[in-house]
């Protein structure tokens, strides 16, 4: 039993990777354009279908096929930003919500109608290790490494460039950056089209995990969410925590119990979270 | 000219009755079984814009669905209790669940989209805890409500007629407290709180309170549409009625035919499943997808272009035009 529930944490922990990924793409669209984007589980899951159909119908290497689902990613990110997003900025929030719950629609619908409900993957089996009594599969390490560097990298782009600098601001005061001559147009696009990298950036880490199907994004999108309020609002430090410590619950209780527990305690968090500390972990304030 | 309209409206509404009554005798079966479908979804729909008229939007109802349906069913099956007497124990089981989510969120403020997120996230869990517990209920295979033929003291009719004007009256019903909470002192409460909470907050009225018995109003009335679904159909399944995508549904038939107005919910209910079986029937199951994905694009036009949906920009054209 503690054999298995040392399993879970080490899975847990590499699995925290990818939705660190998954949860920064959001928050950051949320600090920067105070949008709740419901419907980017979608966009990873279009980004999977692109990995499926480059890979294994047009035959292309693993490698390629992920970076240009990741481009793909990017595109359908811009697409959504221009045509959803951008006209409903002054809007009331719920309208942008439910607009974007029409976006979540449109995606799950097309990809039924084009690819069907089966559940379609790539077929690449990847080594397992052994370290002790834990057993880690490669293929859940490169979410982990993947996950770690382009954190690594939203970094050094948020802190070294005048457009990370100009994000920054926005997620701060963004009346205030727009009187300092910050061009906020620029930077939201900017933003959703980081959001899409993110997002195929996480489709191709779990593409060789995970098969996937037309309803895969739902569950996707209520967990980055759950971890960007458990992390704090606009808060990308504490979003990776929350991610790792999420990754973990849900992989141990999956293992100790089923993965429906796993995944309804997870969102009990989240309701607790948000009705009794909505400020999150690491409790940075929150501008209302 | 003024005299006209006031005539024509009592003709139409005469002719509709007239036609509402004699349709399900002279149509065809699979005719009455449409109109049943728009019926209790029109009513499911109208029931949740009981509170999203006032800017409570919920993207959870379909957790309501399931469980005043799942408990009804499931009392049946296992205690032979009638589901007329089911269904009020799961209608409160609903309000009780759903009010307090509600009262809570309320509580704490937790409003706007903050609140309808929270709704989805118990959506997910209320239909996980469905499949998780399979061994009793179905899980995602679903659950078939024990048949007994025609038995009205057991909610049970073999024909389609019954339920049909079953389905009628409990839409006449729901339209009926539209109109009931329209005149009262709730409606007035939550419009102002709906303008501006902390202002309405500072003059006294109970905001907590008001958006609660909302949120009951609205929870009954959907679990009682989840039970004639259920009842009706025979067979209960997660997917249909308590999962992220049915809630969607229920938002979307009332946005699509205008949630601030009292036919909108029953106009945007109609035209969707009217198409979706137009799609169904003259194209199949393959085109399913498009024509749903063709209404999520109507749906994100009418968000962003007219947000009081197809029957609200047309009452207000009208109203404009009259005033002229």
């Amino acid at each position: 039993m503690s054999n298995l529930i040392l399993n879970g944490l080490a899975n847990g922990i590499l699995y925290g990777g990818g939705l660190a990924l998954l949860a920064v793409g959001m928050n950051l669209i949320f600090g920067v354009l105070n949008v709740i984007h419901l419907a980017y589980g979608q966009c990873v899951m279009v980004a999977l279908y692109a990995v499926y159909v480059f890979a294994v119908l047009l035959h292309l290497p693993l490698l390629v096929s992920c970076v240009i689902a990741v481009g793909i990613s990017a595109l359908l990110a811009l697409l959504i930003h221009v045509a959803v997003v951008n006209p409903l900025l002054k809007a009331p929030l719920i309208n942008q919500l439910l607009a974007l719950a029409g976006v979540m629609i449109v995606l799950e619908n097309i990809i039924l109608a084009v690819f069907g409900s089966d559940y379609l993957g790539i077929q690449i089996s990847f080594p397992v290790f052994a370290i002790g009594d834990v057993y880690i599969k490669i293929s859940s390490l490169i979410p982990f490494g993947v996950g770690i560097a382009t954190l690594a990298l939203l970094w050094l782009f948020l802190n070294r460039t005048y457009t990370g600098l100009a994000i920054r601001a926005i997620v701060q005061d963004r009346d205030m950056a727009e009187l300092m001559g910050v061009q906020t147009g620029r930077v939201y696009w900017v933003t959703f089209a980081i959001g899409g990298i993110l997002a195929g950036v996480v489709a191709a880490c779990f593409a060789p995990i995970y098969t996937v199907h037309p309803h895969f994004g739902a569950g996707f999108t209520l967990t980055a969410f759950v971890i960007v309020v458990l992390g704090g609002l606009g808060n990308l430090l504490g979003g990776s925590i929350a991610a790792f410590l999420i990754g973990v619950i849900s992989q141990v209780t999956g293992v100790v119990f089923t993965s429906e527990i796993g995944e309804i305690l997870v969102y009990a968090i989240f309701i607790i979270f948000i009705l009794f500390r909505p400020q999150g972990l690491l409790g940075a304030r929150v501008r209302t | 000219m003024k005299r006209g309209t006031r005539l024509l409206y009592p003709a139409v509404l005469c002719g509709l009755f007239l036609f509402l009554l004699i349709a399900p005798f002279r149509l065809p079966l699979y005719g009455t079984h449409i109109f049943i479908l728009i019926f209790i979804w029109s009513a499911v729909a109208t029931a949740w814009s009981y509170m999203a008229r006032f800017g409570v939007v919920s993207l959870g109802h379909g957790a309501v669905l399931g469980i005043g349906a799942y408990t009804t069913a499931l009392l049946f099956n296992y205690y032979g209790v009638s589901p007329l007497i089911g269904m009020l124990i799961g209608g409160v089981l609903s309000v009780i669940y759903f009010a307090g989510i509600g009262y809570f969120c309320f509580r704490f403020g937790v409003i706007g989209h903050y609140f309808a997120v929270t709704t989805l996230v118990q959506v997910m869990m209320v239909y996980l805890l469905i499949i998780y517990f399979r061994d009793f209920s179905g899980g995602s295979l679903g659950l078939t409500v024990n048949s007994l033929g025609t038995n009205p003291l057991f909610f049970q009719f073999h024909s389609k007629t019954h339920f049909y004007f079953i389905a009628l009256a409990f839409l006449l019903l729901t339209l009926y407290v539209w109109k009931k909470i329209h005149q009262s002192r709730i409606r007035r409460a939550m419009t102002a709180i709906d303008n501006d909470e902390a202002a309405a907050a500072s003059i006294g009225i109970p905001i907590v309170k008001y958006k609660t018995m909302v949120t009951a109003i609205s929870a009954f009335f959907t679990a009682i549409g989840g039970v004639i679904y259920a009842q009706y159909m025979m067979t209960l399944h997660p997917d249909v009625l308590s999962s992220v995508d049915a809630s969607l549904g229920i938002a979307f038939k009332a946005i699509l035919g205008g949630m601030y107005t009292l036919w909108g919910p029953f106009v945007g209910a109609t035209l969707i499943i009217g198409l979706e079986e137009y799609f169904r029937v003259v194209h199949g199951a393959t085109l399913i997808g498009w024509s749903v994905a063709a209404y999520g694009i109507v749906i994100i036009v009418l968000v962003i272009f007219f947000p009081k949906g197809l029957h609200g920009t047309l009452k207000e054209v009208l109203e404009k035009k009259r005033n002229e």
